[in-house]
């Protein structure tokens, strides 16, 4: 374990160092990281886009970079280290880099190998994931095709240790069978996305190092196979690692990693200008000037998988009015909002599904914003005169707020409609949002959306069918498109139900479609790193510059 | 009544604090919107996974068989697990609570060695420019958001000018006391610890420096004014003496009591500070389990922030009976 708990290692080392010579009259100390070491990381490009059979593709190493010290900012730290026991993007960014799932992701999206080189459908549809060879825990223990059915098993069985919140995540299981050197997962029934489930979630932890520590020692330790050993657990403070030296993938090009977290947005800003840091995230709109007008660092965005949109519960006036909703569509300017809110971070939306992801119909163009047009379809609908009220969460979700009181201004402007915006905090929204109960939800309120499934039916399920868990809508024809993308076994035959799908939905408009949200980040100029679009940080995908 | 019993009472009247403390924090969550299964569970986790967990935290229990087990737990010393991390709560309490502590004293010390001569110093040289100078200290100090000097002080000590580091603590204090006798350099771990806690024990000091600089004067001019102090110099005691043995002295009983409430105040409410400098001490783990609905966590950091108030008055207590016994018998 380093006894350096600092990330800000070039100050503390001049300090140290300047008080050092200053002690004992010595000067010319040098300091500084350094490092000369090469990589040997590889690209692993065997991918399949759209969840089918593939197998890995890793094509070698390429090797000569400079290896260096890291530093990451985020917003929150973790909720503890299991990788199995949380639900948040910071536990994940913060765990997995310590663990890995059978599958894994490229920065597109698209299902890469991870600890299986070869997964397919059996001829049950269930399917089969071959292990890679030579895989080992940080402890230095094999990876087995055990410890790979007990951990699939930890997440999905309320028996095996703990009510895991990823639960739902790895779909309907009925049973996992470990084989020789491969494991068979068997699903209740035939299930389209398995393998994008199992490129998002599933992360492996070895069964015995489980099983012999108690839930306190396995949120604060970790034991998994991924480019990254913990090496420092400060809870709630700071997470220090060094590079695996027996990593599956070949050398880790960084030397020392370190995350932490700053909950004010400025101050991430501040550590970033002060070089005290590498990464930081969530540059708000405001603070992106700041970044890219300094010398120091930059601003790298992306397109993330996160769709944000006002919901209109289907069962309540004036909103049960399919016109009605269609004229709230009209009625917000989302390319103004996106502008002059967002700095530009955004994409209009105009359905539920995301451009690349599965299912996403190119045909749909967003409501255009046309305030005469949204008063004309108000008279049509026998609302005139309405007064709605928008519910909104206080910094959840990027420019949460302004985005909501822009757009409860601009439907507020219509002759025909008055709308009130009330803010509350998350928690209290999100307890309303997920009821079980139709009528204890909010009538009219914001919300976002990340699909880390990359699958249009990921979103428009749980969110538009009757039977979805945060769902305000319901109609027959959608939740038989969505049953029958679900029933399918033809990739081709389920994009084209999805598209169809999301024509439906669109034209029933139960979302004011906003935008997909981007993921900005800061990102100095002394690294060279692409960030990815769903929102995971791979540090040992960065290189010095 | 004795020293001793007086000391006693308070002690048992602190007890009883506390727990008022540890129920009012308890019933809190019942009436607090929120969750802390939607802190757990993914937004789309079906109803069942939200039982599963819920029965798993142990929160499909009646409100009385959770408060008596939580009770009894505490009176084991277990203050039980963070419904988030997963972690034992004294252990997150107590890792944090160094920081906290470092920064509160760090901040009272230099603000109390400052203030009152600075205090002093204005009140013996009433209407002269340096009584001008605290005065408008004073009222700044007072006057001035600790947030906004925070952010501030970062903006302009540690981004423009790069000489102290914009937020962490990256070396604590228990880094500079081993660096004596460990191989590290002391002064450059000194300097490295100065690096970090300069800037949040100006922010978080700088109002109480305000509090006590202008109390202090206003101390001293009242103790100055009295008839024991002009019998004093017309014994022909020493200026030096006479203001700083007897009427220093007789001002230092009230500014003690503010001290004290004043270091309670710091312990636990170093939040906002905390946040600004990402200090990783009590009040931002208490805005954190704020925000998760983290209980347990949020329960633990209180009862220890409502302990040390108490154990802080307590303390006050004992020295005010000690500078003026006539308090036990009144």
């Amino acid at each position: 374990m380093s006894p350096d708990k600092d990330n800000h290692v070039n100050r503390r080392t001049v300090l140290t160092y300047a008080g050092t010579a200053a002690a004992v009259g010595l000067a010319g100390c040098s300091g500084s990281d350094g490092g000369d070491g090469s990589d040997g990381s590889d690209g692993s490009d065997g991918s399949d886009g759209d969840g089918m059979d593939g197998s890995d593709g890793s094509d070698g190493s390429d090797g000569g970079s400079e290896s260096f010290e890291i530093g990451v900012t985020m917003g929150q730290m973790d909720s503890g280290l299991d990788p199995q026991d949380h639900a948040e993007t910071n536990t994940e960014i913060i765990v997995g880099q310590a663990y890995e799932g059978l599958l894994d992701r490229d920065k597109q999206g698209g299902i890469i190998a991870g600890l299986a080189t070869d997964w397919e459908r059996t001829g049950d549809g269930n399917v089969r994931f071959v292990l890679r060879e030579g895989v080992t825990f940080h402890n230095g223990d094999a990876l087995t095709a055990e410890d790979v059915a007990f951990s699939i098993r930890r997440i999905v069985f309320d028996d095996v240790g703990i009510a895991s919140p990823q639960k739902n995540d790895l779909g309907s299981i009925e049973e996992v069978i470990p084989g020789d050197g491969e494991v068979v997962v068997d699903f209740t029934s035939y299930n389209t996305i398995a393998f994008q489930l199992f490129a998002t979630n599933g992360q492996i932890m070895q069964q015995s190092w489980v099983e012999e520590n108690d839930g306190d020692y396995i949120n604060r330790n970790t034991n998994g196979t991924g480019p990254f050993v913990v090496t420092e657990y400060d809870s709630g403070n700071q997470v220090a690692y060094e590079p695996n030296e027996d990593y599956w993938d070949g050398d880790v090009p960084v030397d020392r990693l370190t995350m932490s977290a700053s909950s004010e947005s400025s101050t991430r800003v501040n550590r970033l200008l002060a070089e005290e840091t590498d990464i930081v995230t969530n540059v708000p709109p405001q603070e992106v000037s700041r970044v890219e007008s300094s010398d120091v660092a930059g601003i790298s965005s992306v397109p993330s998988a996160r769709i944000i949109f006002l919901q209109m519960r289907y069962d309540v006036e004036p909103f049960s009015s399919q016109q009605f909703r269609q004229a709230m569509n009209h009625a917000v300017d989302v390319e103004s909002i996106i502008e002059n809110v967002l700095n530009g971070f955004g994409n209009i939306t105009g359905q539920p599904t995301l451009e690349g992801h599965v299912g996403h119909n190119p045909d749909i163009d967003p409501y255009p914003y046309d305030p005469d047009e949204a008063e004309r379809l108000v008279e049509e609908s026998g609302h005139a005169g309405v007064e709605i009220t928008l519910q909104t969460p206080i910094g959840r979700y990027l420019g949460d707020v302004e985005i909501a009181q822009a757009a409860a201004s601009q439907i507020d402007s219509l002759s025909n409609v008055s709308c009130e915006l009330e803010q509350r905090e998350f928690s209290s929204l999100v307890q309303d949002i997920t009821t079980g109960n139709i009528e204890d939800k909010p009538h009219f309120n914001l919300l976002g959306w990340g699909n880390g499934e990359f699958d249009g039916s990921q979103t428009i399920t749980p969110l538009m069918t009757t039977d979805g868990a945060l769902t305000i809508m319901k109609n027959e024809e959608l939740d038989g498109l969505l049953a029958d993308a679900e029933a399918t076994q033809d990739a081709e035959e389920r994009v084209a139900i999805l598209q169809e799908a999301n024509q439906l939905a669109h034209d029933l408009a139960p979302w004011v479609f906003l935008h997909q949200q981007f993921s900005v980040y800061g990102v100095s100029n002394d690294i060279s790193w692409e960030p990815r679009s769903d929102e995971f940080i791979d540090p040992d995908t960065a290189t010095q510059q | 009544m004795s020293f001793g019993r007086f000391v006693l009472k308070r002690s048992l009247q602190g007890i009883g604090v506390v727990w008022g403390v540890v129920t009012v924090v308890f019933l809190l969550r019942f009436v607090t919107p929120g969750s802390a299964i939607n802190a757990v569970a993914p937004l789309d986790a079906s109803q069942e996974t939200r039982q599963a967990i819920a029965a798993e935290l142990g929160l499909d229990q009646p409100l009385y068989i959770q408060y008596g087990q939580y009770i009894f737990d505490l009176l084991r010393g277990d203050m039980g697990f963070s419904y988030i991390r997963g972690q034992e709560v004294a252990g997150l309490v107590f890792g944090r609570l160094p920081a906290t502590v470092e920064l509160a004293l760090t901040a009272s010390i230099v603000a109390i060695v400052l203030s009152i001569p600075l205090g002093v110093l204005s009140a013996t040289r009433r209407n002269e420019p340096v009584d001008y100078g605290a005065t408008l200290f004073s009222l700044g100090g007072i006057s001035t958001p600790n947030f906004w000097l925070g952010i501030m002080l970062i903006l302009i000590f540690a981004v423009e000018y790069d000489v102290f580091n914009t937020s962490g603590r990256g070396v604590d204090v228990g880094d500079v006391a081993f660096s004596v006798i460990g191989s590290e350099p002391f002064v450059g771990t000194l300097l490295a610890w100065l690096a970090y806690i300069t800037l949040p024990s100006i922010a978080l000091g700088t109002y109480f420096m305000a509090l006590i600089t202008r109390l202090t004067r206003s101390g001293m001019l009242d103790e100055l004014g009295k008839g024991y102090v002009q019998a004093a110099r017309a014994k022909g005691l020493p200026r030096t003496l006479v203001r700083y043995k007897h009427a220093l002295r007789n001002t230092l009983i009230p500014i003690i009591t503010v001290l004290g409430l004043q270091l309670g105040t710091l312990i636990g409410g170093a939040v906002i500070t905390e946040a600004v400098f990402s200090w990783p001490g009590l009040g931002s783990l208490v805005i954190d389990s704020i925000n998760r609905r983290d209980w347990p966590v949020l329960q633990g950091s209180l009862i220890i922030i409502g302990t040390s108030f108490v154990l802080v008055n307590v303390l006050v207590d004992a020295v005010y009976t000690y500078l003026n016994p006539q308090v036990v018998n009144d």
